[in-house]
């Protein structure tokens, strides 16, 4: 197109070779535009508490500063919750099912009573064996412990469980027996 | 400077007051467990008598429920209620003596379970050890060890092979090791002989050293 002026592409040649002073502050004009850009995306008050967080500061502190500072975080380590001799594994929550059996010949009602039910003969009743026969059985959650039970039978006898360790501290009279739940 | 240092004591002081007044007003009420509904199921006397054993168990940071348990034990068994106070006073106790022993951070099972191993006749000293050696809880250690006594195994054998266990054997492994020393009990085994052989067989036989010259006198299994 300039193939017949090579005069003129010369000279546009020698402008644009030509240094160009830049107004020194248009760095600071434009960073500006950008920052009103971005406040209208957000509240000012998020801006500000942003700009906040985000700048760069410096601290001086002492040496006795730092150490109470590195004894304070210390201390709150130390007394973190699960810290100390004993760390409960999850599982120590967590409760399990237990089948409760006594052979009652001719019984005509059987309660498992014990510390898991208060004690309390009508909450806990025990099922006869669907034929009929002398086996009665109770199901019952438990929670990590040690529990004392015995069967009342027909309300009056009563009988501890022949398949568990019998509680050495019984102070009544009546047998009771010891169930332990572990929880591991 | 003038303004705030002078009311600190007198913050204090006033709250102290307080403090007092409410402490001096509860201790005039009725023990707070006579209000509990399940206790309705003892006689007058003895109600009174074992809220107030519970009351003092409860300001003295000790686990109340075991007591009211123990209570109503008593009195779904018909004991008469003299019988009832009395245990409930030598349970508490046996739970202070427990808690002397495994320290304040015991949980509630835990000194339950310890003040049985106490009337078992375990020593403080084994219910301290077994804390030492244990970084779970040491509900069913504790628990395995008054079994074993329950069985006929000396208190010693019994604590001695519970120690050995308790550091590494899971809840599950110390159940079963209980049930194992029983069955061999049944079986005819000496109490003493059958404690060894069982703990031999939960970590293997050069894993113990209680009793170990006992170990050939394991009956065979059925």
């Amino acid at each position: 197109m300039f193939e017949d002026r090579p005069d003129l592409v010369d000279r546009i040649v020698t402008h644009l070779r030509r240094p160009v002073q830049i107004d020194p502050a248009l760095d600071g004009r434009v960073m500006q535009e950008i920052a009103q850009v971005d406040t209208g995306r957000r509240s000012g008050a998020a801006v500000a508490a942003w700009r906040w967080l985000t700048r760069p500061r410096q601290f001086t502190v002492s040496p006795l500063g730092a150490l109470a500072t590195a004894a304070g975080l210390a201390a709150v380590v130390w007394a973190l919750p699960g810290r100390g001799v004993r760390a409960v594994p999850p599982a120590e929550n967590a409760s399990q099912e237990f089948q409760f059996v006594v052979v009652a010949p001719r019984a005509v009602q059987v309660a498992l009573v014990g510390d898991f039910n208060d004690w309390d003969a009508t909450r806990t009743p025990m099922r006869p064996s669907q034929r009929g026969g002398p086996v009665w059985t109770a199901v019952l959650h438990l929670s990590p412990g040690r529990y004392r039970y015995a069967f009342l039978v027909d309300g009056s006898r009563w009988l501890a469980d022949p398949a568990a360790p019998h509680a050495r501290d019984d102070e009544f009279g009546a047998p009771s027996s010891v169930v332990t739940v572990g929880g591991s | 400077m003038t303004s705030s240092l002078p009311r600190t004591p007198k913050s204090v002081a006033a709250a102290g007051a307080l403090a007092a007044v409410l402490f001096a007003t509860a201790a005039a009420q009725e023990p707070q467990h006579l209000n509990d509904p399940r206790l309705a199921r003892l006689d007058t006397a003895a109600r009174s008598l074992v809220a107030v054993a519970i009351d003092s168990a409860r300001a003295a940071g000790l686990p109340t429920e075991p007591l009211v348990q123990r209570a109503l034990e008593g009195a779904t068994k018909d004991a008469p209620g003299t019988l009832i106070v009395s245990a409930v006073q030598r349970l508490a106790a046996d739970l202070g003596r427990a808690r002397a022993a495994l320290g304040a951070s015991a949980t509630s099972p835990e000194l339950e379970a310890g003040a049985a191993a106490l009337r078992a006749g375990a020593g403080p000293a084994v219910l301290a050890q077994l804390r030492r050696s244990r970084r779970q809880t040491i509900t069913v250690p504790l628990a395995v060890l008054t079994d074993l006594v329950a069985s006929g195994v000396p208190v010693d054998s019994a604590a001695a092979a519970v120690l050995a266990l308790a550091a590494s054997a899971r809840d599950a492994d110390l159940i079963d090791f209980r049930r194992a020393v029983e069955r061999d009990i049944a079986l005819g085994a000496a109490p003493t002989a059958a404690t060894a052989a069982a703990a031999a067989g939960v970590f293997g036989a050069n894993a113990l050293d209680v009793n170990a010259g006992a170990r050939g006198a394991r009956p065979g299994r059925p």
